[in-house]
């Protein structure tokens, strides 16, 4: 409203006018912390082309600079609320760089970020969206919505679009108007609102094991269980998920952590309570 | 990706010890970054002390061990024994060289003992056919980088056939456990003077 | 791409395929059969570059037809046909022309009563499996099959799971592949079955 107003104004004939416009301006624009970080670009003519040339493993197999890929993620909401799974591996080409990986980010006590593709840009981009988060809730007294906090996020992707960015990524929470929601967000600039997400290489495989035995009036107990073995069956088949399986779930009260699982030894555990798997040799 | 050595993924290493050798392979194949098969052997015998582990591309080493399987059988007609280590690497080798301008993308090692002195012979080979003579080691596959690393730090020379064979598990477990496109299960020969011993490794299965 | 699946169970062998035939952005045919009978117990299901896929088939077809006659009716085993179409496979890919063909052989072992699922694809690379599928179809359903899969499973237990894989496929596939063919393989022979 201020620049609009300003723009139909006559320029500063007098030093109050202009000292109360100064004011506004100074207000208009958010205080920037000195301490916050700038992104630097390289001194080149298209800095764009040449991070995509260097970096991208999809356009050039070749590239030298590896940035850790491949992963699962999975989040659904069901009755009781929302259930997240993520494995934990991180390969750099055929290199499993990481078995140990924390894929969830907990932006605040009622929100988690989940992440896949680049493992920086997820760690770093969703870490500052949970101080985002926390300057909304000191400028207007209440939590941001699911919905206010995906959307910086995809806002912000979307302003690097085209310069090598890659995460996908599920913002989950909940709040009081908008009950348990996941928000699907990737660097294309997507935003998605639904009930069911796999993201990463294996996502094809847990999407399976999902979709064939989710119903939405799942147990708490049974829903923390198919997010746990949809996670394993892709670890099983694609060769950049594995290591362990992280898993929590999300409700009123907000998220509660249910533990680790290395699927070197659930993967004999689930194996013989199921009698699945039954290529594998015991 | 699309390198032909790594498309199905794979590893296999052999050592010496007091005596004896072993060798011994992963079991994935798989097709980039799906995992297709957890029961494809790398390891084939060609003599009664004979072993060939061939890593690379599924193709081939189908191919290969049948061409050496021929070449193998055809030999023990014309000379009514089984054939040697030493004389089988050459074979390999020769083999391998046939192709100089359209290779087998393959990593062939070579483990066994001689038949009349029982001394431990281990070898590896290039794509066409140049033979690395070890007197410790020999590694191949897509976590040969891996294998040298746990082979350069857990190998010592001289071990019985059980130690070795804890030996030369330790170092594949390890190894594929840090590679993507192996693993998904072991097998491990122990070659000593009157007996081969096969033993499959459980493994991870992710 | 085009769905080929195809599992074991303990009387015989199921493979499934794709109805649709697409070329660039329209599908040309609704009801187009990807399989060929090789002799009375094997089937092949093929995938594929289009034009190489039933050039490929049909001359491994006429080839296993051929050995029947000339053998006096003896008909080769899953694991030769299995074996002869990898090798024809491992031939053409060192030629100026390959075939860029993946198939799924099905076949039912009259000697040993064992039917059998052979997966092969256009570099030569051949496995035997319990269950399999080519193309984005395997990326779906294996995660399904490694979970439901039973060894000692019956056919109609198998075409349920089957059921689960394609119900899973319509769900998530981008494109309309217009249901499946269902054969099965196994000690009577070669038979079509209904499906959907």
């Amino acid at each position: 409203m201020n620049s609009i107003a300003k723009q139909y104004t006559q320029g500063n004939v007098n030093p109050v006018s202009r000292e109360i416009n100064d004011a506004m301006a100074e207000l208009a624009t958010p205080p920037q912390l000195g301490l916050a970080p700038t992104l630097q670009l390289p001194p080149i003519s298209q800095p764009t082309d040449f991070l995509r040339a260097h970096t991208d493993d999809a356009t050039n197999p070749d590239c030298k600079i590896k940035i850790a890929h491949g992963t699962t993620t999975l989040a659904f909401r069901f009755q009781g609320g929302i259930i997240v799974a993520v494995d934990s591996r991180a390969t750099a080409g055929n290199w499993i760089a990481s078995q140990t990986v924390n894929k969830v980010i907990r932006i605040n006590p009622k929100l988690l970020g989940t992440m896949a593709g680049g493992a920086a840009d997820c760690q770093y981009w969703e870490t500052w969206l949970g101080s985002q988060c926390r300057l909304y809730e000191l400028r207007n007294k209440e939590r941001i919505s699911v919905a206010a906090a995906s959307k910086i996020l995809s806002n912000l992707v979307y302003e690097y679009k085209g310069m090598g960015l890659s995460m996908g990524t599920m913002i989950c929470g909940v709040t009081k108007k908008e009950g348990p929601t996941i928000f699907y967000v990737d660097s294309d600039g997507t935003r998605l609102k639904g009930d069911l997400f796999c993201v990463g290489s294996g996502q094809t495989f847990a999407y399976g094991v999902l979709d064939s035995d989710y119903k939405w009036d799942l147990t708490v107990e049974e829903a923390l269980y198919l997010g746990k073995r949809s996670i394993l069956a892709a670890t099983h088949r694609d060769a950049y998920s594995g290591g362990s399986i992280n898993l929590y779930h999300v409700s009123e009260e907000g998220w509660e952590y249910h533990g680790n699982y290395n699927v070197g030894d659930i993967f004999w555990d689930i194996k013989a309570k199921e009698h699945s798997f039954v290529n594998v040799e015991t | 990706m699309s390198d032909p050595s790594s498309i199905n993924g794979g590893a296999a290493v052999a050592m010496v010890g007091k005596d004896c050798v072993a060798i011994a392979s992963d079991l994935r194949l798989g097709n980039q970054s799906l995992g297709v098969s957890n029961n494809f052997e790398k390891v084939f015998q060609f003599g009664d002390k004979t072993f060939l582990g061939l890593t690379g591309l599924a193709s081939d080493v189908t191919t290969l061990s049948q061409v050496f399987r021929l070449k193998t059988n055809l030999y023990k007609l014309r000379e009514e024994r089984s054939i040697e280590p030493q004389t089988f690497a050459n074979l390999v080798s020769s083999t391998l060289y046939e192709k100089r301008f359209g290779p087998y993308f393959i990593g062939p090692i070579v483990a066994g003992l001689d038949s009349k002195t029982d001394k431990p012979f281990i070898c590896g080979f290039d794509l066409i056919g140049c033979i690395d003579f070890a007197k410790d080691f020999i590694v191949s596959g897509t976590a040969s980088d891996q294998l040298y690393g746990m082979c350069e730090s857990l190998y010592e020379p001289n071990l019985e056939p059980e130690d070795l064979f804890e030996t030369i598990s330790q170092a594949l477990l390890n190894a594929v456990d840090r590679d993507a496109l192996s693993g998904w299960g072991c097998v491990v020969y122990v070659i000593t003077k009157d007996r081969v011993v096969k033993r499959v490794l459980r493994t991870r299965q992710d | 791409m085009d769905i080929i699946i195809g599992l074991t169970v303990k009387e015989g062998t199921i493979i499934a395929t794709s109805k649709a035939a697409t070329r660039g952005i329209s599908i040309l045919k609704d009801n187009d059969d990807k399989t060929r009978q090789l002799n009375s117990h094997n089937l092949i299901a093929y995938t594929g570059e289009s034009g190489d896929t039933v050039q490929f088939a049909e001359y491994i077809q006429a080839n296993i037809q051929l050995s029947t006659m000339r053998e006096n009716e003896i008909e080769l085993s899953p694991k030769a046909v299995a074996s002869f179409v990898r090798n024809q496979l491992a031939t053409s890919i060192r030629s100026r022309k390959p075939y860029q063909v993946n198939a799924l052989i099905g076949g039912y072992d009259t000697k040993t009563q064992k039917p059998s699922l052979s997966w092969v694809d256009y570099l030569g690379t051949y496995v035997e499996l319990p269950y399999g599928a080519h193309g984005y179809s395997a990326f779906y359903c294996t995660s399904l099959f490694d979970k439901h899969y039973r060894k000692d499973m019956t056919i109609d237990e198998g075409l349920k799971l089957l059921q689960m894989c394609v119900d899973e496929l319509n769900r998530r596939m981008p494109i309309d592949f217009k249901g499946v063919y269902v054969k099965i393989v196994d000690a009577e022979g070669i038979r079509q079955i209904d499906f959907n």
